[in-house]
């Protein structure tokens, strides 16, 4: 900070309505949330509630279905990264080239990214469709047989992130590409008078440069995963079953389908547990960055 | 931060211009297909949507699906609700969000900023779902469920954070120097923030207010918990298509693409926003 900041006055108070309004959406709402867990609210019942303690974190946890749900949650990630990363960092790389027209074909490839995603989900469900669906139609082309992509388990996480990864390379592209772009010249310049590879240059020089981006990427797609939520509802709703549900569509399903709310709300304190270490990272990270 | 590496330009040589154009075009098909698709799917009959192998250009167009779907007496209902509530948010945001913006930038510590920053943390990181079932139950009790300004204020405090944190780069890029020769002429906080800084900011707050605007038009989790039929929006909307029994790909389809058409079309005129705002915004978010 320069030390002519001591003629400035203090403006602390320009963040007064953020505040207000942060509190009444964020503040109140987790901190209600934490004193609801401790109750017994059924919507389906019109008595008032009694402080039951922890019975409801006991429930949750003793639940296989929270367990189940977890595990999806960390199989769509762990997919979703190995899609996404490689794509994003490969048309990064190719964009980086900057051919004639790039400009126009980031345009389009951004796009997206800015699509409403449940219109998106839309539009993937009917491609994905068993029997009319353009996709099944393709591989029936190459001889592959009729997939229930949304039908079973295996397929129907594998089509929420491809459906995802349709949204979100873009995302991860345009990162590295200002990663790429603050990476000086004259470091390829060396590697390239030292004799090296386009691998070995991509390795030695490219990759570490990049690395606290790609951090920001992996912890900004835990996040986006653990709130995944308007696309996983119009492809598959969870189902069959609740064999890709996630747990915050399981959170969801507790509280506004079988009407256990004080039960959604005990699961919504454990899923802030969860993210806790997350955003002490990210805190940590984007300071780095910065 | 540069969106492409401005004059740094990298050698290439024919093979990897090759390669290059490839991937780009086999990518940008990708990119373009399913919105191809949704929009022919819309224009078809029923008889040239139920076929295999698909068409894709020999069908003979038809506007019934749009006609079908704008005879729902709701139906402009939840269009203007849509877009009330996403000009009413998107202000809101841009106002609360270049004050605190300002803030931020122009003082490394003040009282409450820590605090503020961890919940702007806390609504990028937890999941909407954690934060609506308690808001759920306190509108309720409040009767506030099912209103166009509940909707408005809590998309703006779910989207306040990003918007701060964009904004907050757009104020650093201004120069203190012009802070500093107002106040000499004794300009208040308020007179300069108003007159000097906002002005200056206002490419920063233009950008900023298109991605706060495509985030309300798209905000699908809390209309679908907090809205009834009074505030029902576009994305609930659509959504609603694939509850019934009968699946109608049709109708459904011109749905999803009157939601998106007003995306598509706000993008190529802001082309040069969009760019600059993601990625110097990208890295915060």
């Amino acid at each position: 900070m320069p030390k002519s900041m001591k003629l400035t006055r203090p403006i602390g108070q320009f963040t007064f309505a953020a505040w207000a309004l942060l509190s009444f959406t964020v503040l109140i709402p987790i901190v209600y949330g934490i004193y609801i867990s401790f109750l017994d609210i059924k919507l389906s019942s019109f008595l008032p509630p009694q402080f039951v303690g922890f019975d409801n974190y006991v429930s949750a946890l003793k639940a296989p279905e929270t367990w189940a749900t977890l595990k999806i949650t960390l199989t769509m990630m762990a997919l979703g990264m190995l899609v996404q990363i490689p794509l994003g960092i490969g048309l990064a790389l190719v964009l980086h080239r900057n051919l004639k027209g790039t400009k126009v074909f980031s345009s389009i490839l951004i796009t997206p990214m800015l699509l409403t995603p449940v219109a998106v989900g839309l539009t993937f469900r009917f491609m994905f469709d068993t029997d009319l669906g353009i996709i099944n139609w393709l591989i029936g082309l190459f001889g592959v047989e009729t997939i229930n992509w949304l039908g079973q388990q295996s397929t129907g996480i594998l089509a929420v992130v491809i459906v995802d990864s349709w949204q979100s390379v873009p995302f991860v592209m345009l990162l590295i590409v200002a990663a790429l772009g603050s990476i000086s010249p004259s470091l390829y310049e060396a590697a390239s008078i030292d004799g090296a590879s386009a691998r070995q240059t991509f390795w030695k020089v490219t990759f570490p440069l990049i690395t606290p981006t790609l951090l920001v990427v992996v912890m900004i797609k835990i996040m986006d995963f653990l709130k995944l939520f308007d696309t996983l509802f119009m492809l598959t709703r969870g189902g069959p079953g609740n064999e890709t549900t996630t747990l915050g569509l399981w959170t969801y399903k507790t509280g506004f389908i079988f009407l256990e709310f004080s039960r959604a709300a005990a699961l919504g304190v454990l899923i802030m547990i969860i993210t806790a270490p997350v955003l002490l990272l990210w805190r940590r990270s984007t300071r780095e960055i910065k | 931060m540069a969106p492409f590496n401005q004059g740094n330009k990298v050698k290439t040589t024919k093979k990897e211009k090759i390669s290059g154009y490839s991937i780009l075009i086999f990518a940008s098909f990708l990119a373009l297909f399913p919105l191809f698709w949704t929009f022919s799917t819309s224009i078809k009959n029923r008889v040239d949507t139920y076929t295999l192998p698909p068409k894709f250009f020999d069908f003979t167009p038809t506007f019934k699906n749009y006609t079908s779907l704008f005879a729902i007496d709701a139906f402009p209902k939840i269009y203007l609700n849509t877009i009330f509530v996403t000009v009413m948010s998107t202000l809101i945001v841009l106002v609360i969000g270049s004050l605190s913006a300002y803030a931020i930038a122009r003082r490394s510590s003040f009282r409450g900023r820590s605090s503020l920053e961890a919940l702007m943390i806390a609504v990028r990181a937890l999941p909407g779902i954690v934060l609506l079932l308690p808001l759920y139950r306190l509108s309720s009790y409040f009767g506030l469920y099912d209103s166009l300004w509940a909707l408005v204020f809590i998309y703006a405090g779910f989207n306040l954070p990003f918007a701060i944190w964009l904004l907050t780069s757009f104020f650093k890029q201004i120069p203190i120097e012009i802070e500093e020769a107002a106040r000499v002429d004794g300009a208040s906080n308020t007179r300069m923030f108003v007159k000097i800084l906002l002005p200056l900011a206002m490419p920063g707050i233009v950008a900023t207010g298109v991605f706060i605007a495509l985030l309300s038009w798209n905000e699908f989790l809390i209309p679908v918990i907090m809205a009834g039929e009074e505030s029902k929006t576009l994305p609930v909307f659509v959504a609603g298509f694939i509850s019934n029994r009968t699946l109608d790909w049709g109708p459904m389809a011109a749905a999803a693409t009157i939601a998106l058409i007003p995306i598509v079309i706000f993008t190529i005129f802001i082309q040069k926003y969009l760019v600059a705002g993601l990625s110097s915004g990208a890295v915060k978010e």
